[in-house]
């Protein structure tokens, strides 16, 4: 077996365990931290098809990014697990010969006979190319319409977040970074003059 | 060598999976978030695979953009989460019966 | 690399919306509550400059342009059109239900505008990447506007619906999308279809993406059985979103059922045909029957939407020039004819008061005979009576079906249309023959009661004459 092969399946293997772990785990905790393990493997594969690019920015954008906010969200809401887990069990049976269906008819499909090695060989290495520098032309001239479009996609999510989520509470206490630079010794200190008292 | 339809079948499987996740785990909408980044993830793996056996770029630069998408998906989809659960206390979907299909 | 610089020239009206979208985003953000009207005037200026722009554009001949993402053709002109038109109605119509509901805000307009801008993407789109991120800007903003209403439980979870199962479709689209390209190794549409008609030996590929690509699309269009976030997210959204996303989101779905199916596999028409029959007869009878249990008129139009979609998609499915002239009639037809509806919930209503359900039109001849003549001209046209709008849209699909000889399918859905006939009647009875048990007058602005004149009015002249419409249409097929 070659390295390739021994890379490609043991990143196979970590995939497909993390996800099959991510849909069956109790705490949402522990899903998102599988999730970010999926990622990872993803990644490498990804790496393995000479995908470089990609495979950095899902590291930095998912891990990064996403999945914080996975984890953050799941942190602030404060989740019953027990209760969201009744009935698991019932679903489990269902879900798994949903599962063991799909991906038998997929595997048909996409196995051996249409996308195998004679018939799309692994193509030739093209040489010192950067995957980003190739990206990159092509994303600012050929794509570029789509390119604004996912920007507009991008302020919508912005608009959309903040629209939902943003709430300005009646009880709760801001500070005013305007103020506080502005304020004089004066407005804080008073110097009061005593006597000193007799000592006892 | 590693051939085409081993990426795509790990791709198969990954669809596979999420869409039983999304049957099992249909009462915890946030499971069901992280099973829809998954069918994602299955469709980029596809993607890039055919780009890298067919020598042709435009695959990786329709997984750019679902990345994007996805990430932005991802922000709303978490902020109705937040908005269900300010109003309802809970996030599943069995409780939130006022809605009989 | 060279490069050379796209013909910006018919993406104009997108620039255009886009800029005013960003200047609205801005100037709202200086404006107090009291003068909010303002964002709503320029969002309804925005619309008429986009439809004037367009208009302006139109050619008969298809102009592909950036790298081929784009296309400017005489469908997507009319398309685009409607849109437009469907988006001001609807805008009109929210603006006093917002008010009283404190829901008068900037994000309502904005995201409507986000979201007819992904319309216009993808009634434009020429390429697999652009259906994609078109649908996705129609959907995110979409999904955000349902939820608007921030302290209301059923639109929060209405919201939640629509979006989980929105990004399941969108997820299956992507895995078609992807043995597409697989199969093909191309993105762009027109090439698409050129090379589906060369492929031989991997066509089961082609045929495997393709029920992906179905599924996905049912999805969004709505059509039975992949229906179920329907009638929960028009029931639970407040009334003035589901007029917004029962009426122009549908044209958009129209188009991507085009643009995917039409322009870019027109070699498999023979497997398309075959799904698509399968989702029009399920969502005719479907639709028809579970509408006839319903007591609440959100629920009610949802469920008759999902038939209108069975029939849509039957003229489509024919193949023919005729056929898709005859579903893009029905697409307009029905997204008029909605607009009415809805628009007639909303002038029932008034704060704290939603008027969806079905008891909540007793008598309402009595309270206004004018609103309840318009209330009957739609239902009659929904149901399908002649010399209605709705009766000649159905009319042209099945004359579409029986041209190629699927009379088993025209029959199927005659029948249902009949007992579907029932549930309007009874809304029709309930107007005119039952005592009103709600003796508020009706409170809505002139404005809204115009407009809604109009468009009762509208499908009864378009009824009367039907030629116009339907040569409209023809010629945007070529």
């Amino acid at each position: 077996m070659a390295f390739e092969q021994i890379v490609f399946y043991a990143f196979s293997a970590v995939l497909v365990f993390s996800a099959g772990v991510v849909i069956t785990v109790r705490n949402p905790v522990h899903a998102a931290l599988f999730l970010v393990l999926c990622f990872f493997s993803t990644a490498g594969l990804w790496l393995l098809l000479r995908a470089e690019f990609l495979a950095i920015a899902l590291v930095l954008v998912y891990v990064g990014a996403v999945m914080v906010l996975f984890l953050f969200v799941v942190m602030m809401l404060d989740i019953n697990i027990a209760v969201v887990r009744q009935g698991f069990a019932r679903y489990l049976a269902v879900g798994g010969v949903v599962a063991i269906l799909l991906i038998a008819v997929m595997a048909m499909v996409v196995g051996g006979d249409y996308f195998g090695l004679e018939r799309t060989p692994v193509p030739e290495p093209i040489g010192e190319v950067s995957n980003t520098r190739l990206l990159g032309l092509q994303l600012y001239t050929d794509y570029v319409y789509p390119f604004e479009i996912a920007s507009v996609i991008l302020l919508v999510a912005i608009i959309a977040a903040i629209a939902l989520t943003l709430r300005r509470r009646p009880d709760s206490r801001y500070q005013e970074p305007g103020r506080q630079v502005e304020v004089r010794r004066g407005d804080r200190v008073r110097l009061v003059s005593m006597k000193s008292e007799e000592r006892r | 060598m590693v051939a085409l339809s081993d990426y795509l079948t790990v791709g198969a499987i990954l669809f596979g999976l999420s869409m039983a996740g999304i049957f099992v785990n249909r009462k915890n909408v946030i499971i069901l978030l992280m099973c829809i980044e998954l069918m994602l993830l299955a469709v980029n793996i596809n993607f890039i695979a055919f780009s890298y056996y067919l020598s042709d770029t435009a695959g990786q630069i329709f997984v750019f953009f679902i990345l994007t998408v996805a990430a932005a998906e991802a922000a709303i989809g978490l902020a109705i989460l937040v908005v269900l659960f300010r109003n309802r206390g809970t996030i599943n979907v069995d409780e939130l019966g006022t809605l009989k299909g | 690399m060279n490069f050379e610089t796209p013909d910006f020239l018919p993406v104009v009206p997108e620039l255009f919306v886009l800029g005013m979208a960003c200047l609205i985003l801005v100037v709202d953000l200086f404006l107090s509550d009291r003068s909010r009207v303002v964002t709503y005037l320029m969002s309804q200026a925005t619309l008429v400059g986009a439809l004037v722009v367009t208009l302006g554009l139109s050619s008969p001949i298809a102009q592909v342009t950036m790298n081929g993402t784009f296309v400017l053709d005489p469908m997507a002109t009319l398309l685009k059109s409607v849109v437009y038109i469907a988006s001001f109605v609807a805008f009109l119509y929210a603006k006093d239900y917002l008010r009283a509901r404190s829901l008068f805000k900037g994000e309502f307009f904005l995201l409507g505008l986000f979201a007819v801008l992904g319309m216009m993407v993808l009634i434009s789109a020429h390429s697999m990447l652009t259906v994609y991120l078109g649908l996705e800007l129609m959907s995110l903003s979409l999904y955000a506007m349902v939820a608007l209403q921030r302290n209301s439980a059923t639109a929060s979870e209405a919201a939640m619906k629509y979006f989980i199962l929105g990004a399941m479709a969108s997820a299956m689209l992507l895995y078609g999308m992807s043995m597409l390209y697989g199969a093909t190794g191309t993105l762009d549409l027109g090439e698409l279809g050129a090379r589906v008609q060369g492929a031989g030996p991997s066509s089961l590929v082609l045929v495997f993406g393709l029920v992906f690509l179905i599924v996905g699309i049912a999805f969004k269009l709505g059509a039975v059985p992949f229906h179920m976030w329907v009638p929960d997210v028009y029931h639970g959204a407040p009334t003035a979103v589901t007029l917004f996303v029962s009426s122009a989101p549908k044209l958009a779905a129209f188009a991507m059922l085009m643009r995917l199916l039409v322009d870019g596999l027109p070699g498999l028409h023979g497997h398309w045909q075959d799904m698509l029959i399968l989702l029009a007869v399920l969502s005719v009878a479907l639709g028809n029957v579970l509408a006839i249990a319903q007591a609440n008129i959100k629920r009610l139009l949802a469920y008759s939407g999902i038939s209108h979609v069975g029939f849509l998609l039957m003229g489509v499915l024919a193949g023919t020039p005729e056929g898709y002239a005859a579903g893009m009639y029905y697409a307009i037809a029905y997204v008029i004819m909605t607009l009415g509806g809805f628009g007639m919930v909303i002038l029932m209503s008034r704060a704290g008061f939603e008027a969806d359900r079905l008891e909540d039109y007793k008598g309402l001849n009595e309270r206004s005979p004018w609103f309840a003549l318009m209330m009957l001209i739609l239902m009659f046209s929904m149901a399908g009576v002649p010399p209605f709008l709705g009766f000649w849209a159905k009319l042209a699909v099945l004359e579409a079906v029986v041209s190629i000889d699927l009379i088993w399918v025209a029959v199927v859905a005659v029948v249902f249309s009949v007992i579907g006939a029932f549930y309007y009647l009874r809304v029709v009875k309930y107007m005119y023959f039952d005592k009103p048990e709600d003796e508020h007058s009706l409170v809505a602005g002139s404005d809204l009661r115009f407009l809604l004149s109009a468009n009762g009015l509208a499908v009864l002249g378009l009824g009367i004459f039907p030629g116009s419409l339907l040569a409209l249409c023809a010629s945007a097929i070529g």
